[in-house]
C-alpha cells in the first residue's frame, strides 16, 4: 500500500512540476502559431521578466503594482521586437527569423543583466515549496504548495487563452496569419497589430513562468535554459497547440520523475535531464507533429 | 481627379522591378470603369499577377516596387499604403492558388473576410447568409475544415471570403487554375453575378483566354511585361491574333496541340526517311 502511494506521489509531484514546463512551453506555442518560428528568446524573455519583476519590487513597489509594470514592459518589448525585428524581416524566411530570435535573446539577457546586475535573487510570492498539512492528513500524499499553485496558474492561462483564440475576432485574426499570412494581409488583417498581440501575450505567459520557475530555484540566469527544456515538450505536444504544451507538459513531468525514481538507479541517476529528449527522439520518429499539433493536412 | 470619374482604377505606364533589379513590367497602362469586368490576359510570367499586386500593394510583401508610373484607384494614388489600407478603401485582392487558411472552418474563413469591418453579430449573420445565397455550396460545407474542401470549393471560399469586405473593387488572380471546366463555368457566372448585383467592378487576370473573355467587358492581352492588345471583349475574341494565338484557332479552323505536334512528329518522320535513304 506504501508502495503505491509512494507511486502515486511520484506521479503527482512529477504532473505538477510538469505544469511548469508546459507555462514555459505555452510561450513557444503562442509564437510559433504566429510566426511559424521556434522562438529561441523564450527563455530570455522568462529571465528578462522575472528579473525586472523582481528588480521593481527592490525599488519599493508593491507586488500587483510592480506585476503590472513588468506586463506593461512586456507590451514594450513586444512592441520594439515587431517594430525593429519581425517587420524588417517580414517576408524572409522562417530561418531568418529564427536566427534573428537568437540574437534577440542575446539582447534581452544582456539588457536584463545590465540594468539589474548579474546575483542571484530570490523570490518570495508567499507560497512556499513544501507540502500542504491538509493534503497529508486527506489523502496521505506529499504535494508542494508551489506546484498545486503552478498548476492551478497554468490551468488558468491555458482557459483564458483558448477562450481568447477561439472565440474573439483578435483570436480568428491570429489563426487565419498562422494559417497564411500573405492571404491574411490580403483580406485587411493588419499584421502588425496581431504580431504586438502575441508576442506581448508570450511576455506575459514568460513573466508568470518565470515567478513560478523563480520561486522555486531563485531568479537567475539558469532560468534562460528553460527553453531546452521545453523542446522536449513542444515536440510531444505539438508547436502549434495551446493544449499540447499542457498534456505535453505533464507526460514530460510525470515520466522524468517516475523514470528518475524507479529507473534512475540503474543508470546512476540523474536521468531526469535527458529522459525528455529520449521520450522526444521516439516521437520525432513515429508522431512528427506531436499529439495536438496541426496535421499537415494533403488533400489526395 | 474626383470620386465620380468614369474609371474605378486607372494604371499610367507603370514599371515594376523585383529586387531593385528583376525587371517585371516594363509599360502597362490599362484603366477599369466602374461596375465593368475587364480582363487581363497573357501567358506565364506575362506579367499577370505582378500588375494585380501592384495594385493591391502586395508587392512589397515579395521585394516588389513600382518604379516608374502611376495607380489611381478611386481618386486616391497608390503609393506607399499596405494591403490593409487597400481593403480599408474598398480593394480587394484573391490572391492565385486560392490561399484559404486550411485549419480553419470554410464559415470561419468566410468571417475572417469581415475582419476590417465593424459588424454586430446579427449584421454578420445577414452578410453570411447574403454570401451563402451566391455560394450554395459553401452553405453545404460550411462547418468543415477548408484545407479539406475540393478546389473548387476553396476557389469559391476565396472569392466569398474576399466579397465579405464588401469591396467596391475586387482582383481576381486565375480563378481558374486547376479546375474542371464545368467548375471554371460556375465560377465565372458567380463572378459575373457579384458584378450585376453587388456592382463591383472586377479585374480579372486569366490564362483561360476564352471564358474570361466571354464573361468580360474589356480586355487587354500583356506580354513580356507590355500591353500588347487591348480591345473591347467582343472585339478581341474575333481577333485573328487573339484567335490564333491564345484561342488556338487558326485561320484554317481549329488547330490544337495535339494536331500541331502530329504534323510536326510526321514532318521529322519525312525528314528521317530520306535521310537514311
Amino acid at each position: 500500500m506504501t508502495e503505491l502511494l509512494f507511486f502515486v506521489e511520484v506521479v503527482v509531484a512529477g504532473l505538477l512540476a510538469g505544469t511548469m514546463y508546459s507555462l514555459v512551453a505555452l510561450g513557444f506555442v503562442l509564437i510559433y502559431k504566429a510566426s511559424s518560428t521556434f522562438n529561441f528568446a523564450q527563455g530570455a524573455m522568462v529571465f528578462f521578466a522575472v528579473l525586472a519583476f523582481v528588480g521593481f519590487m527592490e525599488l519599493g513597489l508593491p507586488f500587483f503594482l510592480a506585476f503590472i509594470v513588468t506586463i506593461l514592459l512586456m507590451g514594450l518589448v513586444g512592441f520594439c521586437t515587431e517594430r525593429l525585428v519581425l517587420k524588417p524581416l517580414m517576408n524572409q524566411s522562417e530561418d531568418t527569423l529564427l536566427m534573428a530570435t537568437i540574437g534577440l535573446g542575446f539582447v534581452l539577457e544582456g539588457l536584463a543583466q545590465a540594468a539589474w546586475g548579474v546575483e542571484v535573487r530570490r523570490l518570495d510570492l508567499g507560497i512556499g515549496d513544501f507540502p500542504i498539512q491538509w493534503i497529508i492528513d486527506t489523502f496521505g500524499l506529499f504535494v508542494s504548495a508551489l506546484d498545486l499553485t503552478a498548476g492551478l496558474v497554468a490551468a488558468s492561462l491555458i482557459l483564458g487563452l483558448s477562450i481568447l483564440f477561439k472565440y474573439t475576432k483578435m483570436g480568428l485574426g491570429l489563426r487565419a496569419v498562422a494559417d497564411d499570412p500573405g492571404a491574411a494581409s490580403s483580406i485587411g488583417i493588419p499584421l502588425n497589430n496581431i504580431m504586438l498581440l502575441v508576442w506581448t501575450a508570450a511576455g506575459v505567459v514568460a513573466l508568470v513562468a518565470g515567478m513560478m520557475w523563480g520561486a522555486r530555484a531563485g531568479v537567475q540566469f539558469a532560468l534562460v535554459d528553460l527553453a531546452l527544456k521545453a523542446l522536449p515538450v513542444l515536440i510531444i505536444g505539438g508547436f502549434s497547440s495551446i493544449p499540447g504544451a499542457i498534456v505535453g507538459g505533464l507526460i514530460i513531468g510525470a515520466t522524468e520523475k517516475v523514470l528518475e525514481v524507479y529507473i534512475g538507479p540503474y543508470f546512476g541517476g540523474a536521468i531526469e535531464g535527458w529522459a525528455p529528449y529520449v521520450l522526444a527522439i521516439f516521437f520525432l520518429l513515429y508522431r512528427p507533429e506531436g499529439l495536438f499539433g496541426e496535421k499537415i493536412i494533403r488533400r489526395v | 481627379m474626383t470620386n465620380n470619374s468614369k474609371d474605378i482604377l486607372k494604371i499610367e505606364n507603370i514599371e515594376v522591378m523585383y529586387d531593385s533589379v528583376i525587371s517585371a513590367l516594363h509599360d502597362v497602362s490599362l484603366s477599369v470603369p466602374r461596375g465593368k469586368i475587364v480582363a487581363l490576359l497573357g501567358g506565364n510570367g506575362a506579367g499577370k499577377s505582378t500588375t494585380l499586386k501592384a495594385i493591391s500593394t502586395m508587392l512589397a510583401s515579395e521585394r516588389g516596387k513600382v518604379t516608374k508610373g502611376k495607380i489611381i484607384y478611386d481618386g486616391t494614388s497608390v503609393t506607399n499604403q499596405n494591403p490593409t489600407e487597400m481593403v480599408g478603401l474598398g480593394m480587394v485582392q484573391v490572391l492565385e492558388g486560392r490561399r484559404c487558411f486550411g485549419h480553419l472552418t470554410v464559415e470561419e474563413n468566410i468571417i475572417t473576410g469581415a475582419y476590417s469591418r465593424k459588424l454586430t453579430n446579427s449584421e454578420m449573420k445577414d452578410e453570411l447568409d447574403k454570401i451563402y445565397s451566391y455560394f450554395n455550396r459553401l452553405k453545404d460545407r460550411r462547418k468543415s475544415q477548408a484545407g479539406f474542401t475540393s478546389g473548387g470549393e476553396q476557389q469559391m471560399l476565396a472569392v466569398a471570403r474576399a466579397m465579405m469586405a464588401k469591396p467596391k473593387m475586387l482582383l481576381l488572380d486565375e480563378p481558374s487554375m486547376g479546375l474542371a471546366p464545368q467548375l471554371v463555368s460556375e465560377i465565372f457566372k458567380i463572378v459575373k453575378d457579384l458584378n450585376e448585383k453587388e456592382g463591383v467592378s472586377i479585374l480579372l487576370a486569366e490564362q483561360n483566354t476564352n471564358i474570361a473573355l466571354k464573361n468580360s467587358d474589356y480586355g487587354y492581352i500583356i506580354e513580356t511585361g507590355n500591353v500588347k492588345l487591348h480591345g473591347t471583349a467582343e472585339k478581341l475574341l474575333n481577333n485573328d491574333e487573339v484567335k490564333e494565338l491564345y484561342l488556338g484557332i487558326s485561320k484554317q479552323g481549329r488547330k490544337n496541340f495535339r494536331d500541331a505536334l502530329r504534323d510536326e512528329v510526321n514532318h521529322k518522320k519525312e525528314n528521317k526517311f530520306s535521310k537514311t535513304n
